[in-house]
């Protein structure tokens, strides 16, 4: 017989509140300095290694928006991490998903997209990339529903495919790769036209800063909106807590696996195609490398809220641009970022025993 | 020619395979008893840049391998910490220690033999058994091979004896199957555990160090190219059984292989896709269209002792 | 000298007390009862003995010398043994292999286990094959396991976390037998139980709990069974009716119903026609077997049987969670046969499940969310939740049906296992349309105040016309509610009783298979 009392589970859960925020603040304090302890004892200048990374960060109009623009496929990665683990699945596939979304991107924005009218030049291709990591996120959650394979499984070797296929497509001449010039012969894609590319928000002061940063935060307020107060949400949550209870109450429980890891996918596959589409420019074979498990962090560190993956989001993109210019002018290997990263992870996970009672799978 | 090449394909597809066998083998001892160690592959990258290191200091590999095991166990005490007594989610634990891995091996690296990385490290020798170069075809490939290959065989063979033959093995299988059950026929559940989590560090740091100082004598940057993950899904692939998993090793080490040999053999296949192969395989697998297993009831899930 | 002398015994769960001040001895050789309802603190107490739970104050020993078992490798070690409430056997391990977890040395010795099982078999006659695997073995055989495991290694006290409950009566025998052999060889047994039949047959002495509390200790020879309930559930039996019969199960003594209790004469028309019902599992063996039956408007039909003979089966098929393998199920005229879940509620199905917490409630969510499961879309605009309406609404069921909650906003999970179930009844009562009424164990676990606000609902439901079966192993409780009762065994209806004409011993012969009427 387990006793359960009412009063206390609310006690506690209500003192219990600012330690959810408390805890990946404490926890990224720590990990940072334990990331300066590093710098300093490669005999490094500290001091030096420290502006390089701020100017790295938000040294210039250009900084700032090369920073911003990481954190928002970031904060798409990171959506749909919240959005899968709200009906209780767990996508770590993200960068496959990325992978996906930016190879089918390129695809189209090199392949008919570009005559489009100009509105249309660009959309088509975000919205093929979406579709693209739509589909590989919801193959996943196919196969969990048909075939009850573990999605956190399903969607790291689904991973592991998706990078292979964009090496394959940079490498072979019939698919994306561009012709062999004098200039070049790396395995990578032609330049995408540039009606396809995102308009720039402001041209003007040479900051990179694109609309994607627009679609990032509709993105932000409707996950938001649908997690929270709407009844797919509750439906997602009722699904995820509880398949048979669910099931008995009329709901379709492996249509919503599937829309969740659908979703989560497509999330994902938007940021792939926005960093292509805005960023890159053409295909590399290692362009999502990185970003998926950066994003699945982001998504982790929110503890499921759509506000919190917007400030890991920013986080971690303006850590990425700062570790690199701190590995170009300081000599800091740019690897100290993902010692910092890990720390986070392992010391957030960790520390789930003090924020959540409850046994998390 | 053909002959030559099939040597050699069966060598590379053994050699490749051996890290897989020893981090799967140990892996599946840990999630019988409820554990998955997603950070496997860290613990191996974290071993082959320690074995490396170790060995290029003291200019002996097997010094170099007992680092790596050390180190790698370490992580694995770490991770059975987080996952057994703080009871974290472990998969997550498991991907932050993949990162941590690969952040500070990539540091360490740089920063210790950035100048000198083409120099080689001291690594073992390949025994060269003459009464098994006999056999036609693949003795030669048996036969050149370092002692931690047949090392990784044995530990197939003894990790299968202590399921099935001691009572340690009974109490890992009970403790992933019905953690309450074993609870209460007196078995610690923690104990059980950790010492699952601990063998999965000890293999993992054997295949781990088998890379960079029996296999390549050198570190590069990630260089386990996620084996680790490979080798989880070796174990489900296996069906979490011993002799099952060393088959699913296998086939992934051949097909991995497969991207030297079909160059070779002049096939009009890209390489790409062949690097693809042994997920696609692992991803058919669990889904289940390769025969059905089941996996232990406890996996994953935290023990908490209750009424 | 008594074995085990329990001194202050406390034990507390957060802020509830699960067991408040307990000093009890318990002699050698004898069979010591605990008597209470659920949530007395009965399995806490056998907890606190097995050490899976720590006291909080208060102190233990064991045959003379202090006793602090930090788990049950301990208590196990000090020659402590449990049985519990839920069988601990590892469902894919042979008998053998069970035996010897945690006992066994270094490398496994099956030969000698099997040598002690046979000597056991010798002396108590429990006999098992130690090859075959639990998950093949029925109840009773996986109990005679347990009980083999513990007496093992030749134990002083022997704990029997409420044993009964899934037995058939000619197991129960058995084991009531056993109990008495145990102690007849100088070691004490401890037996939890809310069945005072029980006790007459087995007891030494007993001990009532109420609340966390001993409200007696009584040598059973010569004792009074009604100061007995009296002080079990804390009022009069009388006032208590076919309520609390059914509660305690007072063995042989069949309340007499009151008028109250008996439904109209003739039923009306059939709302429920089950015809050749046949379910096998996904290994193909079949849990129901041609099973047919009627219930018409304004009836309660009952379904007695022992545990395992297709009840569960027949639960989840009627509420859309499982398809049969061959037969018809209609409701009201329309076919539901093999139907989604949704569509049989379309048809006016309402289901109180077996299994509440599996099954009709999401105890994560909030009470008013759990009202509302199968209607979430009904509380929205443009797919947003409208929260204060569903509020207001969910407050004015509960206040309906006596769902006691602080807010409609608190979790399902810190109701109490009563109130959970009346917030159950509360949503599939409230169905439209509703013309049938499965209701499955509904009083399992609970306590009496809330039985009897479930039978008085079914009672009500009943009245306004709808066919009502109540599937039940608690004979007291279907002789109590039901108008008619069918008797299933090994997954078909073996005969049936009309009211009036309800005898224990007539139906307990159909449920063991005895007999067909």
């Amino acid at each position: 017989m387990v006793m359960k009392n009412p009063k206390l589970a609310q006690g506690t859960r209500r003192k219990l509140v600012p330690l959810q925020v408390l805890v990946p603040i404490v926890s990224t304090v720590i990990a940072l300095g334990i990331g300066l302890l590093i710098i300093a004892a490669t005999g490094a200048s500290v001091v030096e290694a420290i502006e390089a990374f701020w100017d790295g960060m938000a040294g210039s109009d250009f900084n700032i928006g090369a920073s911003i623009n990481r954190a928002i496929s970031l904060a798409l990665v990171g959506l749909g991490f919240i959005f899968a683990s709200r009906a209780n699945l767990t996508n770590v596939g993200g960068e496959g998903q990325i992978a996906m979304g930016g190879m089918f991107a390129t695809a189209a924005a090199l392949h008919g997209a570009g005559g489009l009218p100009l509105g249309l030049a660009f959309i088509v291709p975000l919205a093929v990339g979406t579709v693209a990591g739509a589909v590989w996120g919801g193959l996943a959650g196919f196969l969990k529903a048909a075939r009850g394979t573990n999605e956190v499984i399903s969607t790291l070797l689904l991973s592991f495919i998706a990078l292979p296929l964009v090496y394959w497509s940079v490498e072979s001449f019939h698919l994306l790769r561009k012709p062999i010039s004098d200039v070049s012969s790396l395995p990578e894609s032609a330049e995408i036209p540039d009606s396809t590319k995102l308009p720039l928000l402001f041209p003007d002061n040479g900051s990179p800063l694109h609309i994607g940063l627009l679609i990032a935060a509709i993105a932000v307020v409707v996950v938001w909106l649908v997690l929270k107060h709407s009844t797919l949400g509750l439906r997602l949550r009722a699904v995820g807590l509880n398949a048979t209870a669910s099931r008995r109450a009329g709901m379709r429980t492996s249509f919503y696996v599937i829309l969740a890891m659908t979703v989560s996918g497509g999330l994902g596959g938007l940021g792939g195609a926005i960093m292509i589409l805005g960023q890159q420019l053409y295909l590399t074979s290692d362009f999502s490398s990185g970003y998926g498990f950066d994003g699945l962090v982001v998504g982790l560190l929110s503890r499921g809220s759509a506000v919190g993956v917007v400030i890991g989001a920013l986080l971690f993109g303006f850590l990425r641009s700062g570790s690199i210019n701190m590995e170009i002018s300081a000599h800091v290997p740019s690897a100290v970022v993902l010692i910092c990263q890990g720390l986070i992870v392992i010391v957030i996970a960790g520390s789930a025993i003090l924020t959540n009672r409850k046994v998390t799978r | 020619m053909i002959d030559e090449q099939m040597a050699v394909f069966i060598g590379s597809g053994l050699r490749l395979a051996v890290p897989i066998i020893f981090a799967a083998t140990g892996e599946m001892l840990s999630e019988r008893a409820g554990v998955l160690n997603l950070s496997l592959d860290g613990m191996m990258l974290m071993s082959a840049f320690t074995a490396a290191l170790a060995s290029w200091a003291t200019g002996s590999p097997l010094i170099g391998v007992a680092a790596g095991v050390l180190v790698a166990t370490a992580v694995a005490a770490a991770q059975a910490v987080l996952s057994v007594t703080l009871r974290a989610n472990q998969l997550v634990v498991g991907i932050g220690f993949n990162i941590l891995a690969l952040g500070s091996t990539t540091f360490l690296y740089r920063e210790i033999f950035g100048p000198l990385s083409r120099d080689p490290i001291p690594g073992f020798a390949q025994l060269n058994l003459p009464w098994l170069a006999h056999i036609p075809v693949i003795g030669p490939a048996l036969a050149n091979q370092t002692g931690l290959a047949y090392v990784s065989i044995l530990m197939v063979v003894v990790t299968w004896l202590i399921l099935k033959y001691t009572s340690f093995g009974l109490a890992v299988r009970a403790v992933g199957e019905d953690p309450r059950a074993a609870d209460k026929a007196g078995i610690s559940v923690a104990r059980t555990r950790y010492l699952g989590v601990l063998y999965a560090g000890i293999l993992a740091g054997l295949g781990g160090a088998f890379m960079s100082v029996a296999d390549s004598n050198t570190f590069t940057e990630n260089m386990t190219k996620g084996a680790g993950y490979l080798a989880i899904t070796a174990v489900i692939f296996g069906g979490w059984n011993p002799w099952y998993t060393l088959a699913a090793c296998l086939l992934f080490g051949f097909a991995t292989a497969l991207q030297f040999l079909v160059p070779a053999l002049q096939l009009d296949v890209p390489v790409a896709l062949l690097l693809l192969l042994p997920y696609l395989l692992a991803l058919v697998a669990i889904a289940g269209f390769v025969g059905k297993s089941r996996q232990p009831s406890a996996l994953t899930i935290p023990f908490e002792r209750g009424g | 000298m008594a074995l085990l002398e329990l001194s202050g015994l406390t034990k507390r769960f957060g802020a509830f007390t699960a067991l408040d001040d307990i000093t009890l001895l318990i002699e050698r050789g004898e069979v010591h009862c605990l008597l209470g309802e659920n949530g007395a603190g009965k399995s806490t107490l056998c907890n606190l003995v097995f050490g899976v739970h720590r006291p909080d104050a208060g102190t233990m020993t064991l045959g003379g010398e202090p006793f602090d078992p930090r788990g049950p490798a301990e208590a196990l070690q000090r020659g402590v043994v449990m049985v519990h409430q839920h069988f601990s056997l590892v469902p894919n391990m042979t008998v053998a292999e069970n035996l010897m977890l945690g006992r066994a040395s270094a490398v496994l010795k099956p030969q000698d286990i099997i040598v002690r099982m046979e000597q056991l078999a010798a002396e108590y006659g429990l006999e098992i094959d130690p090859e075959a695997r639990i998950d093949e073995l029925s109840v009773g055989e996986r109990q005679r396991v347990e009980i083999i495991k513990c007496l093992l290694g030749d134990p002083q006290l022997l704990v029997l976390d409420e044993p009964t409950a899934v037995l058939q009566p000619d197991e129960i025998d058995a084991l009531l037998a056993i109990c008495r052999q145990v102690a007849l060889r100088g070691k004490s047994v401890i037996l939890v139980t809310h069945k005072l039949g029980e006790i007459s047959r087995v007891a030494d002495r007993t001990t009532v709990l109420r609340q966390g509390r001993i409200i007696a200790t009584v040598a059973m020879e010569g004792a009074d069974i009604r100061s007995l309930v009296r002080s079990m559930v804390g009022r009069d039996v009388q006032s208590a009716g076919s309520v609390l019969a059914a509660a305690v199960d007072i063995e042989g003594k069949t309340p007499a119903k009151s008028s109250s209790d008996v439904g109209p004469t003739s039923p009306g028309e059939a709302v429920l026609q089950i015809s050749d019902l046949v379910y096998r599992d996904p290994h193909g063996v079949p849990r129901l077997d041609g099973l047919s039956l009627t219930v018409g408007t304004g009836e309660i039909v009952g379904i007695a049987g022992v545990e395992g003979n297709g009840q569960t089966e027949l639960g989840l098929i009627l509420a859309g969670l499982a398809a049969p393998s061959a037969g018809a199920i209609v409701v009201g005229g329309t076919q539901v046969t093999g139907c989604t879940p949704q569509e049989i509620t379309d048809a006016g199905v309402g289901i109180v499940p077996e299994d509440r917490h599996a099954v009709a409630c999401i105890k994560e969510l909030s009470v008013a969310e759990n009202l509302y499961l199968g209607a979430i879309g009904k509380f929205s605009r443009f797919g947003l939740l409208d929260k204060s309406a569903r509020r207001k609404a969910a407050e004015t069921m509960m206040r309906d049906f006596d769902v006691r909650a602080s807010s409609p906003d608190v979790s399902m999970a810190s109701l109490s296992g009563g109130n959970q179930q009346k917030a159950v009844l509360a949503r599939e009562l409230s169905l439209d349309p509703l013309v049938f009424l499965l209701a499955a164990q509904p009083t399992r676990g609970l306590d009496v105040g809330a039985i009897e606000a479930v039978y008085n609902r079914i009672r009500a439901a009943r009245d306004d016309g709808l066919g009502v079966l109540l599937i039940s192993s608690e004979l007291e409780e279907l002789m109590a509610v039901s108008d008619r009762i069918a008797v299933i065994y090994r997954g078909k209806l073996v005969g049936e009783l009309a009211a009036g004409s309800f005898s224990r011993e007539a139906i307990g012969a159909m449920m063991s298979g005895h007999a067909h009427v």
